[in-house]
């Protein structure tokens, strides 16, 4: 046997041992609880039903299939953006299923399994002039400061306007995309980037009120967060995961909120390049 | 000896005796379980997920220290909008007048009555009511530009500071006896006269302590301009967690300013008790 067919059938091996031994950590089991914590400002991923004070949106749809193929409840709390790292670290939260992208600075301290595409998208009020992504050069473009937007607007910032010696975008902090689209309609800022999942939703609830500029400027996922020694969770919950898009009921929540553009094949594993 | 006069009177004479230490068991069991707790409670921290090496890096970062000058702006600006507005609501309050006396009452329950953070909120979203302010035939701007973070910020701290301040300054000149009123009206002086030589001085004595808690809770109330992207120590913390991740190291960064500059107003506020205490050192003491 080659060394490279011999590592070739150990990981197949150790890919069957470990789906097949994939199994609830005990403490959940006991408890028959799940613990997640959410940040319901960001639909239609998660947000409060306006009419019923529900907890809803495309995540805790997911997070409630999964949950029911666990055979456990969800006891869901909520925190604002910035503090979802630290509910997993402090185990206030089994997993994070919250719109989070997956992003290598966040890898220090948690895995994800990624199950949607995302990318920051461009927005305007419909009336503005700018057409294109290029004409936001030098214009005020607000974003929530807690997520990693501005950093993706500098960069991008930096290859298409500095690089064409067009002034630089003026980025502009919000708390949270309400209070970045509260602040465009205001024209405290020109433009403002959120989540390309999240924009079909805005525009349905204030119709012809927004328009996106340009197509999403970089590509990344959404993912689930574990803490790092968590495996045994995570392998868990990626298998009935992969179970769902199989049979297609991952794909029957996606098209529920419109998004069935934004699905994964499978699901993958910190699998973002950012 | 002198035991034989003691003994007349049926008792035995103890003048010679020593006496006994008290032994303090219970003291030095507390002052041991105290120490104990705080050394348990230091070592958990030293031992704790806490990055120390970040909290030293951050604590004279150019941001943070940014971010605790405009604290201090914010604070004294604020503050300053808040007495000036709390002794013209306290003096129409303790007006005959029944105008000024409800305006002044209506005042204090409104913004008395709702909660500081929902009050920046309004301010900062004035424009989504009114798109453009101004003076009808003078001067107009879109609101957005008028009601910037900063802007935003010290009218809401002023406005709700000057509610609370009122009432401390309608304290004071409550404080102050009726005899004086009486007094300065016999030698011909008006009432506003009277206020601004006879009856506010006075009351300032009464009011400084009041006002330096006041003082205190501002510097702290600043952090709530967070919400409205004002640049305070709170916020250019927050915004430097939220690229980094280190919650604690960089909330513990803005909580030692917080604390150093509470520690240095609270002599401030001494000091400036004696200066205006100087007519009664004798109370003030």
């Amino acid at each position: 046997m080659t060394r490279l067919s011999f590592s070739v059938g150990f990981a197949a091996l150790l890919g069957f041992t470990t789906a097949q031994a994939a199994e609830l950590p005990e403490t959940i089991k006991q408890a028959g609880v799940l613990r997640l914590t959410v940040n319901s400002t960001y639909a239609p991923m998660e947000y409060r039903d306006p009419a019923t004070n529900e907890l809803v949106g495309l995540d805790i749809d997911l997070a409630n299939e999964i949950a029911k193929r666990l055979g456990v409840k969800i006891v869901w709390s909520e925190t604002p953006f910035a503090e979802l790292i630290p509910s997993l670290q402090t185990k206030r939260a089994d997993f994070i299923i919250s719109g989070i992208s997956d992003r290598s600075s966040r890898r220090e301290s948690a895995d994800f399994v990624d199950y949607l595409t995302t990318g920051p998208q461009f927005f305007v009020l419909t009336e503005n002039e700018a057409k294109a992504a290029i004409d936001l050069c030098g214009k005020k473009v607000g974003t929530t400061r807690s997520t990693s937007f501005p950093v993706e607007i500098e960069k991008w910032s930096k290859q298409n306007c500095e690089a064409s010696s067009k002034p630089a975008v003026q980025y502009v902090p919000g708390e949270n995309s309400i209070d970045v689209r509260n602040q465009l309609k205001q024209g405290r800022i020109d433009a403002a980037v959120q989540g390309s999942e999240t924009l079909p939703y805005a525009q349905s609830q204030e119709a012809g009120k927004y328009r996106v500029v340009g197509e999403p400027f970089s590509t990344g996922y959404q993912g689930i967060m574990f803490r790092k020694d968590d495996a045994a969770l995570r392998e868990v919950v990626t298998q009935h995961l992969a179970a769902m898009i199989a049979d297609g009921s991952y794909k029957a929540v996606l098209d529920k909120y419109g998004l069935g553009a934004n699905a994964v094949p499978q699901p993958l594993m910190n699998a973002a390049t950012q | 000896m002198r035991t034989a006069d003691a003994l007349a009177g049926g008792f035995p004479d103890l003048s010679g005796m020593r006496l006994a230490r008290q032994a303090h068991r219970q003291r030095w069991l507390a002052v041991a379980a105290i120490l104990v707790v705080l050394a348990a409670i230091g070592r958990a921290f030293a031992n704790g997920q806490i990055e120390w090496s970040y909290v030293s890096r951050f604590l004279t970062a150019k941001v943070i220290l940014e971010g605790i000058v405009n604290t201090m702006v914010m604070a004294l600006l604020a503050m300053a909008l808040g007495i000036v507005l709390g002794v013209v609501v306290a003096v129409m309050r303790l007006s005959p007048n029944p105008v000024l006396k409800s305006v002044a009452a209506g005042y204090t329950w409104l913004f008395r009555g709702t909660p500081l953070i929902l009050q920046l909120l309004l301010w900062f979203n004035l424009a989504l009511i009114f798109p453009t302010i101004g003076i009808p035939g003078l001067w107009s701007a879109r609101a957005v530009d008028v009601m910037t973070p900063f802007l935003s910020a010290l009218l809401g701290l002023g406005i709700n500071q000057g509610a609370y301040t009122s009432e401390v300054m309608r304290a004071g000149m409550l404080s102050v006896d009726v005899g004086q009123y009486e007094a300065a009206q016999a030698i011909g002086m008006g009432r506003l006269q009277a206020l601004r030589r006879i009856i506010l001085p006075q009351a300032m004595r009464v009011v400084i302590p009041p006002l330096g808690n006041e003082f205190i809770g501002m510097v702290k109330a600043t952090s709530l301009a967070s919400v409205i992207q004002y640049p305070e120590l709170l916020h250019n913390a927050e915004n430097i967690y939220y690229a980094n991740s280190r919650v604690i190291e960089l909330l513990i960064v803005a909580g030692l300013w917080y604390l150093l500059v509470v520690s240095i107003l609270t002599p401030l506020q001494m000091l400036l008790e004696r200066r205006f205490a100087r007519g009664s050192q004798q109370i003030a003491r």
